[in-house]
């Protein structure tokens, strides 16, 4: 292990991205070695093949890399922002495949492929707990309320769509998205308690 | 603002933040929201519960080979010649290969990369190997491998010997019907079309024959309408260098 690559080791997200903007490939690598299990899973959930999932998340890192200067640390954490920007390839990328319908279900534990738990980082470690709660959490939502979320997340639809596929009122599926955000939020801000 | 409207408003906050909206809807909330401090705090408090969302996806590993593209392709981008330093006379092949294709994408034939965000294609170091001399899969000739970045995955391999050569490629998108592959090759800066178009089978792979390699010291493929082109139309879907 190089010396500049064990110093990038030791620095924040926010603070690589500024390295990566001067295009520090060092850097990059640190950040991709963080982030590229969740970006390629988060890819793989909504496009739902392996093949895809590996492009939306090279187009994602390499997007990256070419716009690491224009991260604003103002709207949000990197992790998020990176991850929105895979979100959004992957939904582009199955909007552009004519006729594939979304993977929508949040039952993939069957599909978990889990380093061996020596090799986890503390940070990798506690947001896979982490995400076992929040599967919890999501699967304890009332089914109406869970099914646009995930529509509207993992399936890239508008509610007016998720309004017509349901066949229920508009105003019944902004109410289901609200109620079930603010159950997910409730259970994060428990956890924090 | 009134109560009135930050209710109206407030309905969609959830939807704004999964984004749900149409892009209309989206812009005109974030116009009301920049005034509104009590939809800003609705958007404050239930952002956490929407960034969770992408945390809650059971965790896959990743392949290993993506993660070697990826970093190929950056190490490259972040420095060419550097890519084959422990390789001389693969410096000066790789770094006139990035000239070229800077040139491809500003020059006067103005090309634009195939896929929006490859804003450079890039020749990307062979992660797959890099042998000449009696190579891969060939008892006499010399063969090339390189991954490159447009689109991702495809992998090319040229077989060279003294009466010509073959590229084969690997992992080709089905391209539409009204296009076809069409390689190219570069001698002495200058870049000239072979006399062969093709076309990938069902599996991706596609394969044609080179038939003068005196001096070649690039090989490129690109997507042509039917019938072919006198000059590149398009980003290259893979270049490679060959060893001189």
């Amino acid at each position: 292990m190089t010396v500049r690559r064990e110093k990038a080791e030791r620095l924040a997200d926010e603070e690589l991205m500024p390295l990566i903007g001067e295009k520090d490939p060092e850097a990059f690598e640190v950040f991709y070695d963080r982030h590229g299990g969740v970006a390629y899973s988060l890819a793989y959930r909504i496009v739902g093949e392996k093949a895809a999932a590996e492009d939306v998340t090279q187009e994602a890192f390499i997007s990256i890399w070419k716009s690491g200067a224009r991260f604003d640390r103002a709207r949000g954490s990197v992790r998020s922002w990176m991850l929105s920007i895979v979100r959004n390839r992957a939904i582009d990328a199955l909007r552009s495949r004519a006729g594939k319908a979304p993977k929508l279900s949040f039952d993939d534990d069957a599909i978990l492929e889990q380093r061996p738990a020596e090799e986890l980082t503390d940070d990798e470690a506690m947001r896979r707990e982490t995400a076992s709660e929040l599967r919890g959490a999501l699967g304890e939502l009332p089914g109406e309320q869970s099914k646009v979320i995930e529509l509207a997340y993992f399936g890239g639809f508008s509610q007016s769509e998720i309004s017509r596929m349901l066949g229920v009122p508009l105003g019944t599926v902004k109410g289901r998205m609200r109620l079930g955000l603010e159950k997910i939020r409730g259970e994060l801000a428990e956890g924090l308690a | 603002m009134t109560e009135t409207n930050h209710e109206r408003w407030s309905e969609d906050v959830a939807a704004y933040l999964l984004g749900a909206l149409e892009p209309d809807e989206a812009a005109a909330l974030e116009r009301h929201a920049a005034g509104c401090e009590r939809c800003q705090a609705d958007i404050r408090w239930m952002t956490p519960a929407v960034d969770a969302l992408p945390e809650s996806v059971a965790r896959l590993e990743p392949p290993r080979e993506l993660r070697e593209r990826v970093l190929a392709e950056v190490r490259f981008d972040a420095e060419p010649e550097a890519v084959f330093k422990d390789d001389p006379a693969a410096t000066g092949i790789f770094g006139r290969a990035s000239n070229w294709l800077r040139e491809l994408g500003s020059g006067p034939m103005g090309l634009r990369p195939v896929v929006g965000f490859a804003a450079a294609v890039l020749v990307v170091a062979a992660v797959a190997g890099f042998a000449i001399g009696g190579g891969i899969g060939s008892d006499s000739g010399q063969t090339s491998t390189v991954v490159t970045g447009t689109p991702p995955g495809v992998t090319a391999k040229v077989i060279s010997s003294d009466s010509g050569g073959t590229l084969h490629l690997a992992n080709v998108k089905q391209i539409p019907d009204n296009r076809v592959l069409e390689a190219w090759v570069q001698r002495d800066g200058e870049v000239e079309p072979v006399e062969a178009l093709f076309v990938p089978d069902r599996k991706g792979q596609a394969s044609t024959e080179l038939p003068d390699m005196d001096g070649v010291e690039l090989v490129m493929v690109t997507t042509e309408p039917k019938g072919g082109s006198k000059s590149p139309t398009s980003s290259p879907l893979v270049t490679i260098a060959v060893p001189q």
